[in-house]
């Protein structure tokens, strides 16, 4: 309880002094009177002293004093302790314990030390902190985060509805992704601006791990296919290990088999840091992940941070293509246009135009034929070749059936492969029983050679996969819902699994009794095939049918294909994503979006890279519209995974996104602690930078006041003090007149 | 040990494929029984080559060159690896089955009549869906129907003209490497072309190249070339046939991988 005077309950200020002024003035003036009248006797002391008391009673009257009366209590400072709970908090710390268990430590100390305070504990990591539900529990539970960004945390506080914080502490081991290296101090202060408090820091970890680390991949540019990409790798050695030489491996990993070697080097460590330059090409456009990895150091506290897995988008400057034609017809005339026109296509052709048994009547250098080199294509140029279309060949005669396992192969490995059908394709072609066979999305099994073709014309059918399939829908925006009659197929037997089939024949059957496919779209491991069964695609672009729309559907028809078999995104049926960058251990979340936007059911397969293991097989329905659906895959190891989405009822073929999750990411990749710049931080906003020994030193902000009571009463009830003033003036008018003052 | 086998295009035969030679033989046998031109071709002979007769005005097919076509499929199909038409058909300028097909051959001995609108119409849209029209003048001597052709020509392509090509052209070196164009008539070493977008669309020929291809009954050559000897008329045949491998590969020969081989055989000195 306590009580206070003021000149007056109501009264802002400048009126009280204004009506004190004014008092002094006519004070002064009653003064000035009487000296002028030279008159110092009793009656010019009367004059002056009921003056004085009419001037005291007028400016009480109008000021009305008044005595307050407050009861109030005293509260501790506001403190927000902000703790890093980035996915550093796992790493070592000092004395044997993690990082974790030191922050444990240091909110069980500053508990005590703060016993008096109003304590809000959040933790930071990405964007606005979270508030920690229990920071007196023996363990600092909180779930690792991705980054470690004080700025924003110090600006959500500081811009919050909540109380402002007297004082700010920051539990951490100093390295952070914001502020950084580059004056930290400045930068938290800036963020904490409207604040204007001391931040004070503890470091839970000060020594250095002892750890050889992948700290950074760079990449010199977009990564293009079959053209040399440039990766800067650095890597570390801290806590006084000595590494000398480090030997690096650049992997791609593959979706079923052992990954590939891409790149080796060594990089040289000195004071703790080396760089090496390795350069590898890749031959598959999409997305492609790199493992970069550093042998095991002996010693080493940090094994998770020996490699890094470098997700990359390959694109491609063109597509190389490869074209090989049995014969020379107008369907190959067809194609070859359209590859040729389509600047984005890097085409090597090679057509068969004089088989064994022809009779060209002229000597060998009259003719401009040049050998077909099967051997060289097959074997040393494969790789180069982005796709490869077999149109209307015969495996046989020209020395291909000795290739087709490395063929096979090829498209096992992520190479696009469209057979394209005649006379001598499929099973004419010799194919049937073959390794082609199994990479195919259309069975060959059980056709004899005098099956093998249907001379009967037809017109074929879209099928329902192929009405909503994004790879028909240029041809169909064009076309409408037919197509042109063919003359014939290629007898092909069912769908393999995972197939789709987007044209059928509309009477022929397959052993199973199902539709026969015309066109069908496979997938098989990392790459895809197409199968289209028919010679006559180039009556899209010369014929009558083609003239109505002016030829225009055949390149839309060929550049759909051919775009899906690159695994362009404008023909994938589904979309997927990751909600966030997956790192292992963690929950990561996949979102998937169906192309077509009417809430199909997908078949979700998630496997892991290299081994084919089968991680997470669910049926998701799909929202229409725009909206993803997400699918927790729960917590994933380290490595690369491949997810395959397909949607029901053989609506298309499947997609594919592959993904990697990374042991620590960014996190652990630089596992030193930084209480530098902790310190940085604390001196810039006029705190204490402390240690996990030195909380009991923390400052602690004064208490507050808080009011509870108040009570004002005036001195003197105003209409007493308005009657006596009104007596004394009345008194001193009387005596001024008697002694002969106006 | 095994010997590698060879596969190529260009040696001798050393074993044949029979069962697929047979196949074709048979689908184009078959095929050519329906000389019918609305009717569908079967399987494999789709996109046979097919050396159509275009007919403008009142003209009719008829005369010694009515054999040439079957000639040109037949040597075609003799020598190389391309399936054609051994019964070719004739098709009007105005009939839509000019479009079904992206080659005609317009040829004859008189100044053609003028086109009409239809015909008109329907040859600028034969070339703009990117076929090839072939104009051979059965007199080159007189040059009446060169002259007419090129003529109706500017009416269906007012904005092109037609350019001489010679060996540097890859029609000159789309099978056969040929040093000079040859017909019945020895002409002109170059033909004369009207290029659109870098691809030969109308050829125009004056050496009367159907008249070296005719054949009467029982195979004997019922025109004389000039100046004569079985070596032009053999030259003769193979322009017609870099023609249709230029029609069904376009400008295949002109690929990089092509082009150090062949440049290193013409310095050969080769015809």
């Amino acid at each position: 309880m306590s009580s206070s005077f003021a000149l007056s309950a109501d009264l802002a200020l400048p009126y009280v002094v204004a009506a004190c002024v004014l008092a002094g003035l006519g004070l002064a003036l009653l003064l000035l009177e009487l000296w002028r009248k030279r008159d110092s006797g009793v009656r010019a002391g009367l004059v002056a002293a009921t003056g004085v008391l009419a001037l005291a009673a007028l400016l009480v009257a109008v000021l009305r004093p008044v005595r307050i009366h407050t009861r109030g209590t005293s509260a501790g400072p506001a403190v927000a302790v902000l703790v890093d709970a980035s996915r550093s908090v796992d790493l070592p710390g000092d004395d044997g314990r993690s990082r974790r268990e030191a922050t444990a430590l240091a909110l069980a100390a500053l508990g005590e030390r703060l016993a008096g305070v109003r304590l809000r504990v959040l933790t930071f990591g990405d964007g606005a902190p979270k508030v920690l539900e229990d920071p007196r529990a023996p363990r600092f539970d909180a779930p690792p985060e991705r980054t470690s960004d004080l700025s924003a945390a110090l600006r959500a506080v500081a811009t919050s509805t909540d109380e402002p914080p007297n004082a700010l502490v920051v539990v951490s081991d100093g390295r952070l992704d914001r502020p950084g290296e580059d004056q930290p101090g400045a930068a938290a202060r800036a963020a904490a601006a409207p604040l204007e408090v001391p931040i004070h820091t503890v470091a839970v970890a000060r020594r250095e791990p002892v750890d050889a680390a992948v700290r950074a991949v760079r990449a010199a540019g977009a990564a293009v296919a079959h053209q040399p990409l440039r990766l800067a790798v650095e890597v570390a050695c801290t806590g006084g290990m000595a590494c000398g030489e480090l030997p690096i491996t650049a992997r791609e990993l593959h979706h079923d088999g052992p990954s590939l070697m891409r790149a080796s080097g060594k990089a040289r460590v000195a004071d703790g840091r080396g760089v090496v330059d390795l350069e590898l090409t890749l031959d598959r456009a999409g997305k492609r992940i790199l493992e970069i990895g550093i042998d095991p150091q002996p010693g080493d506290q940090i094994p998770g941070n020996d490699r890094r897995y470098l997700t990359l988008d390959v694109t491609r400057d063109r597509v190389r293509l490869l074209h090989v034609a049995g014969r020379p017809t107008y369907d190959t005339r067809a194609l070859r246009t359209w590859l040729k026109s389509d600047a984005s296509v890097d085409l090597v052709a090679f057509f068969i135009l004089r088989t064994p048994t022809d009779q060209v009547n002229a000597v060998g250098d009259e003719l401009a034929l040049i050998k077909f080199p099967v051997d060289d294509l097959f074997t040393l140029h494969l790789p180069s070749f982005d796709a490869v279309v077999l149109q209307d060949f015969d495996a046989e005669p020209y020395g291909l059936t000795r290739h087709l396992p490395s063929l096979a192969s090829y498209v096992k490995n992520g190479g696009g492969l469209i057979m394209v059908g005649g006379p001598n394709a499929f099973v004419s072609g010799h194919y049937g029983r073959t390794a082609l066979a199994s990479v195919l999305p259309v069975a060959l099994d059980g056709i004899a050679q005098k099956d093998a073709v249907d001379l009967a014309t037809f017109e074929p059918v879209v099928t329902p996969a192929g009405r909503r399939a994004p790879v028909l829908g240029p041809l169909r925006g064009l076309l409408g819902p037919g197509l042109p009659p063919m003359s014939g197929t290629n007898v092909v037997g069912d769908l393999r699994p995972g197939a789709t089939a987007l044209v059928e024949h509309p009477t022929r059957k397959t052993p199973s009794g199902k539709a026969m496919p015309v066109l069908a779209l496979g997938e098989y491991k990392n790459g895809r095939s197409i199968a289209l069964t028919v010679d006559g695609a180039h009556r899209l672009l010369f014929s009558t049918f083609a003239a109505e729309t002016s030829g225009r559907a055949h390149g839309a028809f060929w550049d759909a294909l051919l775009g899906w078999l690159m695994r362009d995104p404008r023909f994938e049926p589904a979309v997927v994503d990751l909600a966030a960058p997956c790192l292992a251990g963690e929950e990561a979340t996949l979102r998937l979006r169906s192309a077509f936007g009417d809430g199909a059911q997908a078949k979700v397969e998630v496997t892991r890279m290299g081994s084919g293991e089968l991680v997470r097989r669910v049926d998701v329905a799909l929202p229409t519209g725009d909206d993803a659906a997400p699918l927790p895959l729960g917590k994933l190891d380290a490595g690369g995974y491949s997810v395959k989405v397909e949607l029901a009822d053989g609506r298309a073929a499947p997609s594919r996104y592959d993904f990697a999750c990374e042991a620590g990411g960014d996190e652990w990749a630089d596992p030193r602690p930084d209480p530098v710049r902790l310190a940085a931080i604390a001196r810039a906003t006029g705190g204490v930078a402390l240690g996990l020994d030195g909380v009991d030193e923390l400052p602690l902000p004064e208490a507050e006041q808080v009011l509870s009571e108040r009570h004002v009463r005036a001195l003197v009830p105003p209409w007493l003090a308005a009657l006596v003033a009104a007596l004394l003036l009345g008194g001193h008018w009387i005596v001024r007149r008697r002694a002969g003052l106006a | 040990m095994r010997a590698p086998r060879p596969a190529t295009e260009a040696q001798s035969a050393w074993h044949a494929p029979a069962p697929r030679l047979r196949r074709r033989q048979l689908l184009l046998a078959a095929a050519s029984l329906c000389a019918c031109p609305r009717v569908a071709a079967a399987f494999g002979e789709e996109g046979a080559f097919n050396p159509r007769i275009l007919l403008t005005g009142t003209d009719e097919w008829r005369g010694a060159r009515t054999t040439a076509p079957a000639r040109w499929s037949e040597e075609l199909m003799r020598r190389t690896s391309a399936p054609a038409r051994l019964s070719p058909t004739t098709v009007r300028a105005d009939d839509p089955a000019l479009l079904a097909e992206p080659f005609v051959v317009w040829a004859s001995h008189k100044d053609p009549d003028p086109l009409s609108r239809r015909e008109v119409r329907g040859l600028r849209q034969f070339i703009a869906l990117g076929g090839l029209l072939l104009c051979d003048d059965f007199e080159p001597e007189r040059g009446a129907f060169a002259r007419g052709a090129k003529r109706e020509i500017t009416r269906v392509l007012p904005d092109a003209s037609p350019i001489e090509i010679g060996p540097e052209n890859v029609i000159f070196r789309s099978f056969y490497l040929l040093r000079r164009a040859i017909g019945r008539i020895e002409g002109a070493p170059k033909l004369e072309a009207i290029v659109r977008g870098g691809a030969v669309q109308v050829i125009l020929t004056g050496h009367d190249l159907l008249g070296a291809l005719a054949r009467g009954a029982g195979g004997v050559e019922t025109i004389d070339v000039v100046p004569g000897g079985a070596r032009q008329r053999e030259l003769a045949i193979r322009l017609a046939v870099n023609i249709a491998m230029y029609l069904l590969c376009s400008n295949y020969k002109d690929d990089q991988v092509h082009a150090p081989f062949l440049m290193r055989r013409r310095a050969l000195g080769q015809p």
